[in-house]
């Protein structure tokens, strides 16, 4: 029948090609990254020669350090602030709600190179500040924000709030709720977010490339400037960790929610 | 004296949010309305003889984006906006609808298939693609030994590269939301209209079609506004020849330093992705906010 031989040849062909697509040049670099070949480019046996000196540049080694610290930060900050935002958009109806929501959801509708560059004029030309830990931190927090209050926002809207009430009935302050009640309830959430955010900082290139200024070489930034070199088998090696990275995430996400 | 304490008091319950709305209100309102701000009060002035910013109003910066390399570069942008967009539609329903479908117990395997390469460093990525399209990657070192071609063909640094790249990078944010519609999809639908006799093509076009057209404004609104925006595929894939209207923000904020001009380009790109984000509520409904929400 024709509706069958659709769905049963067309679709799953057109699918796998578009895996093989989407999959076959990561996969491909992380192959080179273990090539004894001396651009990366071509198989040449197998070795771990990248690996080791990758971990002796002392610039890869800050970089890393730098992105960290960044990523850190901004899990940290933008989760709470999610949750706070999250909190009051839920709990409350005021004026402006929808007008706020939109607001806080501009940041990912504008393209980033408008959000880097916006704020790389903000920062030099209005506020004076010098570009460099502060003005990355401020900027990821910033597309980060958006991010964390809807994960959130989502599990609010599913959870049970009859046992915050009965809390506060049962005669517990607000702190003492939010400790035993609130916080354990949206806990999965909080991860979730914080799952989600961590990469993104991580790996985030255009934005912090805008509001990096000279000083602030986090990975993705010194990746770049490596590129002018062309191929070396040392952002091969980086890029696998970078691919690695967010499917440990992502699958330490799906495990975590798939127990609650 | 009592009343004006009852006031104050009716008054501060009515602000009652205010501590959790508070913080990020001011911080929206700091680092992403005032820098929108500070970019459409800088595209409205000019830059004087020396480099020095000329603090008095004019539009000309909007008007020389009708003129020459800078419209075409604009109308480009566009142009491969609308392009990649379509490509990943046509790419990324069928994909979504065969994962949900027909995806069965594997069907949370697949889509995170298809989200975890988003989820990558996107830089890595284009590098990684790079390699392989490049005059001696791998695609035309096969093409070469398998004698299907005598010289390298070129694929970098052309307007196809570039798409390419963007499809690439940008077709899970099409799929994911497609696929939560399909997902959401009534079953029973599909058979009605397939025992009613509708053919496959009349049952894409009257049920499944309307019924994901939430998922499909969506995920048209992501691609369209990050493709408009793009600037790392085509400085790495595109060359010098092939320019997006992000590669010419970048170009005035940081290389050149003529911030009237960036950032007269920066605020035509952002009020296209706002229209084009109003447009998509306007004719998606409140389906597709939910679906971006």
């Amino acid at each position: 029948m024709n509706v069958s031989s659709m769905t049963n040849k067309i679709l799953p062909t057109l699918s796998t090609l578009v895996y093989i697509f989407l999959w076959a040049p990561a996969i491909i670099l992380v192959i080179f990254s273990f090539s004894n070949n001396r651009f990366g480019i071509k198989w040449e046996g197998f070795t771990l020669q990248w690996y080791f000196d990758v971990a002796n540049t002392p610039a890869v080694r800050d970089a890393l350090i730098k992105s960290l610290i960044i990523a850190s930060v901004t899990v940290i900050v933008a989760t709470i602030a999610g949750a706070v935002i999250a909190y009051g958009l839920y709990k409350y109806r005021f004026r402006g709600r929808g007008l706020l929501r939109s607001a806080i959801l501009l940041p990912m509708v504008m393209p980033s190179v408008v959000t880097g560059g916006a704020l790389l004029i903000f920062f030099t030309r209005a506020l004076h500040i010098p570009l460099g830990y502060l003005s990355v931190i401020i900027a990821h927090i910033t597309f980060s924000i958006p991010l964390a209050m809807f994960v959130i926002l989502g599990r609010m809207q599913r959870i049970d709030w009859s046992l915050e009430e009965a809390s506060m009935d049962l005669g517990a302050d607000i702190l003492t709720t939010l400790r035993k009640i609130t916080v354990p309830l949206l806990l999965p959430a909080l991860i979730a977010s914080a799952a989600l955010i961590f990469p993104w900082s991580f790996d985030d290139f255009i934005i912090t490339y805008f509001v990096a200024g000279v000083g602030t070489t986090t990975l993705p930034i010194y990746i770049f400037s490596q590129l002018r070199f062309g191929a070396t088998p040392v952002i091969n090696t980086i890029g696998t960790i970078f691919i690695v990275l967010p499917i440990v995430g992502l699958l330490l996400m799906h495990f975590l929610q798939k127990k609650k | 004296m009592a009343g004006l304490r009852q006031r104050v008091a009716r008054l501060l319950m009515k602000q009652a949010h205010l501590p959790y709305v508070g913080p990020v209100a001011l911080w929206t309102f700091l680092f992403v309305i005032a820098p929108l701000g500070i970019i459409l009060y800088f595209s409205l002035l000019s830059v004087g003889p020396l480099g020095q910013i000329v603090p008095s109003l004019t539009l000309r910066n909007y008007l020389g984006l009708f003129e020459g390399a800078y419209a075409v570069i604009l109308l480009r942008s566009l142009a491969f906006a609308f392009g990649t967009n379509v490509i990943c539609l046509l790419i990324g329903f069928p994909l979504a609808y065969w994962i949900a479908r027909c995806g069965g117990r594997w069907k949370t395997t697949l889509i995170f298939l298809v989200i975890i390469p988003s989820w990558t460093c996107y830089l890595i990525r284009l590098y990684a693609l790079k390699t392989i399209i490049g005059h001696t990657g791998l695609i035309n070192s096969i093409l070469l030994s398998s004698n299907l071609i005598s010289s390298p063909i070129d694929i970098l640094y052309t307007p196809f590269a570039v798409m390419l790249g963007i499809v690439y990078s940008w077709l899970p944010f099409m799929v994911l939301p497609i696929y939560a519609a399909v997902e959401s999809l009534d079953a029973t639908l599909l058979e009605a209209s397939e025992d009613l006799g509708a053919t496959p093509f009349q049952r894409l076009i009257t049920v499944t079609l309307p019924l994901t057209k939430g998922g499909i404004f969506a995920g048209t609104i992501f691609v369209f506004i990050i493709a408009l925006g793009e600037w790392l595929v085509p400085l790495l894939l595109g060359g010098a020849k092939v320019m997006m209207a992000g590669n010419l923000v970048e170009h005035y904020f940081i290389r050149v330093g003529n911030i009237p001009a960036g950032s007269a380009i920066a605020a035509t790109i952002t009020a296209i992705a706002l229209l084009v984000v109003y447009l998509g509520i306007k004719l998606g409904g409140q389906e597709v906010l939910e679906r971006v929400t």
